[in-house]
């Protein structure tokens, strides 16, 4: 029974069948609005699930130099982490499960796809792959720290609690150093989804569709679907740790749901309003902006926590 | 330098040209044989304030004509040396690539379509034909048939 | 393999390839693809990579040094794909008929590689930006 259970929550709900499904509307609210801004009319509501089986239908072509294993096996990896962490994210939203350690988990598995994109690109025997997997990893090791410096705010604010139930029921961004520590993570989630203006490893016009420029077919396919998750279980994160969570009953379940378009709009707009960064300046604004501004923010945390005051 | 200085500094060459000719009010012909046309263009890049333009070569029946077009901007003219090869078998001229690196490219461009060869070029490679043109086979001399 | 066609119908990612143009149709091309056109409305999108792309927009005629690279890109496009033959000197060679530097028409050069090659003809000099479109949706429609 516990098995049946398990599949069940994996496969349909609230894992892989409904994160695409949501996954892939998002992914239209996305290029609806950012067609919008732009005075045009857009794609209609199916479109990217028309990319997706457009794509299942198309042969794979793998470079004959290429690392076979790792090309094929690097999508799936990605894909299964970004499962497990929304499948994860949305349990614990709705069961209120918790264990030890949940956010530890949390933050490894959001690790996982960028890692994979880097294996998947490295594998592709091509030089326009290479440059583009030293970008990415140029951006992983920048902007992983800072997310886990805001998650460390979080974590002070709230006491020490470690579990994702108990930070949820918070809602630190009403204070200063929640504030900055949610500015910087959100600045954080654009990069690991890999939008303009840190799109720096996929950046079409200027290295030819850098990491992702051998895959063909399914693969593809797989991390369209891969990014479409992403844009589901990363907002739910924010939405978790600093805006006070998603509620399940009635008026709370409403308000998630505002929280979390409101999370997925702030990214639309800074997609669409900004250009793209070099490598070394995305370094730069991460090691030294966003590093400097966490500083202050756990320093002020550790004031609140220390002396009792709320709003810092 | 106005425009009778200019005419002047042109009067002191006559002896190395065949013929000036005034088409309009802004162009100059400068007419040679290939032997002088060296000195001509280092006399109206290096001595006057005259800017390269562009070279271009044409096959005529009984000579080949290499055209360097110069500009002097100050006076909005264009004059051009027009320096005549009569070797049609192994046309060859002095390369102005010596002391104009911007003619670099047209003289090779030039050598690639009507075999025109450059003396003392400091690096004449294939331009603009197929990599897997056959050597000595010129597409723009007028023997040429596809 | 006909619900394959049925959806890249619907989803359609386009790679240009210049083969030797004098860049009037590409401008038009880069043209079509600003936000002013639309184009992704139609679901058509412009891709970095041959291997992501449905379609290739070719412009220019193939001249001997363009030819191998053509053939590359056109082996390096996953099948089912369609090449769109943009401009006069795409479809048939335009003005450069008896050139000394033309290997030939796109669909010459592309039926060669490949004789069940999808192959559409966009004319014109440059075909205008509505031109492009028309073709594009007809040669979908009857796909």
């Amino acid at each position: 029974m516990e098995v049946m259970n398990n599949i069940f929550w994996i496969l349909i709900f609230p894992g892989f069948l409904f994160t695409v499904a949501v996954g892939l509307v998002v992914s239209w609210v996305v290029r609806k609005v950012t067609a919008l801004v732009q005075w045009r009319v857009g794609p209609p509501v199916l479109q990217p699930l028309y990319d997706i089986l457009k794509l299942t239908g198309k042969e794979i072509l793998i470079p004959q130099q290429a690392n076979r294993t790792v090309f094929i096996f690097a999508p799936i990896v990605g894909m299964a982490g970004v499962l497990l962490l929304s499948t994860m994210l949305w349990h614990i939203t709705i069961w209120q499960s918790q264990y030890v350690g949940d956010v530890i988990v949390a933050i490894y598995l959001m690790v996982l796809p960028s890692l994979a994109l880097i294996l998947g690109s490295s594998a592709s025997a091509s030089p326009h792959a290479a440059l583009g997997t030293s970008r990415e990893m140029k951006l992983v090791m920048s902007y992983e720290l800072p997310l886990v410096l805001a998650l460390i705010v979080v974590i002070i604010k709230s006491g020490g609690e470690l579990s994702l139930a108990a930070l949820a029921s918070q809602a630190p961004i009403a204070s200063i150093s929640g504030f900055l520590a949610f500015f910087v993570s959100l600045l954080c989630i654009q990069a690991k989804l890999g939008f303009v203006p840190f799109d720096i490893a996929e950046s079409e016009t200027e290295i030819a569709s850098g990491v992702l420029i051998e895959y063909s077919g399914v693969l593809l396919a797989i991390w369209k679907i891969m990014q479409a998750m992403m844009l589901v279980a990363l907002p739910l994160f924010l939405v978790m740790v600093f805006l006070g969570g998603f509620g399940t009953t009635g008026a709370s379940f409403a308000g998630g749901i505002g929280k979390y378009l409101l999370v997925v709009v702030l990214i639309i707009l800074i997609k669409n309003t900004n250009p793209r960064v070099r490598i070394d300046q995305a370094m730069k604004f991460f090691w030294v902006f966003c590093g400097l501004a966490l500083a202050i923010a756990v320093v002020l945390a550790m004031l609140g926590n220390t002396y009792d005051i709320s709003w810092l | 330098m106005d425009i009778h200085e200019l005419n002047a500094k042109l009067e002191s060459l006559k002896d190395k040209l065949i013929s000036i000719d005034k088409t309009t009010d802004k162009r100059i012909y400068l007419t040679c044989e290939s032997a002088n046309s060296f000195d001509l263009c280092r006399f109206l890049y290096e001595d006057t304030d005259c800017r390269f333009v562009i070279a271009t070569v044409i096959d005529s029946d009984n000579y080949f004509e290499i055209l360097y077009h110069f500009a002097y901007d100050q006076l909005g003219l264009v004059i051009t040396v027009k320096s005549l090869i009569r070797d049609k078998d192994k046309p060859s001229t002095e390369s102005i690539a010596t002391f104009l690196p911007a003619a670099e490219w047209i003289e090779r461009e030039m050598h690639d379509v009507a075999g025109i060869e450059f003396k003392n070029h400091p690096d004449m490679r294939r331009l603009i034909l197929a990599d897997d043109w056959p050597d000595g086979v010129y597409p723009l001399r007028k023997e040429f048939k596809k | 393999m006909s619900w394959k066609l049925k959806f890249l119908k619907k989803s359609v990612w386009v790679f240009h390839v210049n083969t030797g143009a004098c860049n009037n149709c590409d401008i038009e091309v880069v043209d079509l693809l600003t936000p002013k056109f639309d184009v992704e409305r139609f679901g058509i999108k412009l891709v970095g990579s041959p291997r992501h792309a449905d379609a290739l927009l070719v412009t220019g005629v193939v001249t001997k040094q363009a030819l191998p690279r053509l053939i590359e890109v056109y082996r390096q496009t996953p099948k089912p794909c369609v090449v769109f033959a943009i401009g006069a000197c795409a479809c048939g060679t335009g003005i450069f008929q008896r050139g000394y530097h033309v290997a030939g028409p796109v669909d010459k050069v592309i039926k060669e590689e490949d004789p069940n090659a999808i192959i559409a003809y966009v004319p014109g000099c440059p075909p205008k930006p509505e031109a492009m479109i028309s073709g594009v949706v007809k040669a979908l429609s009857v796909l």
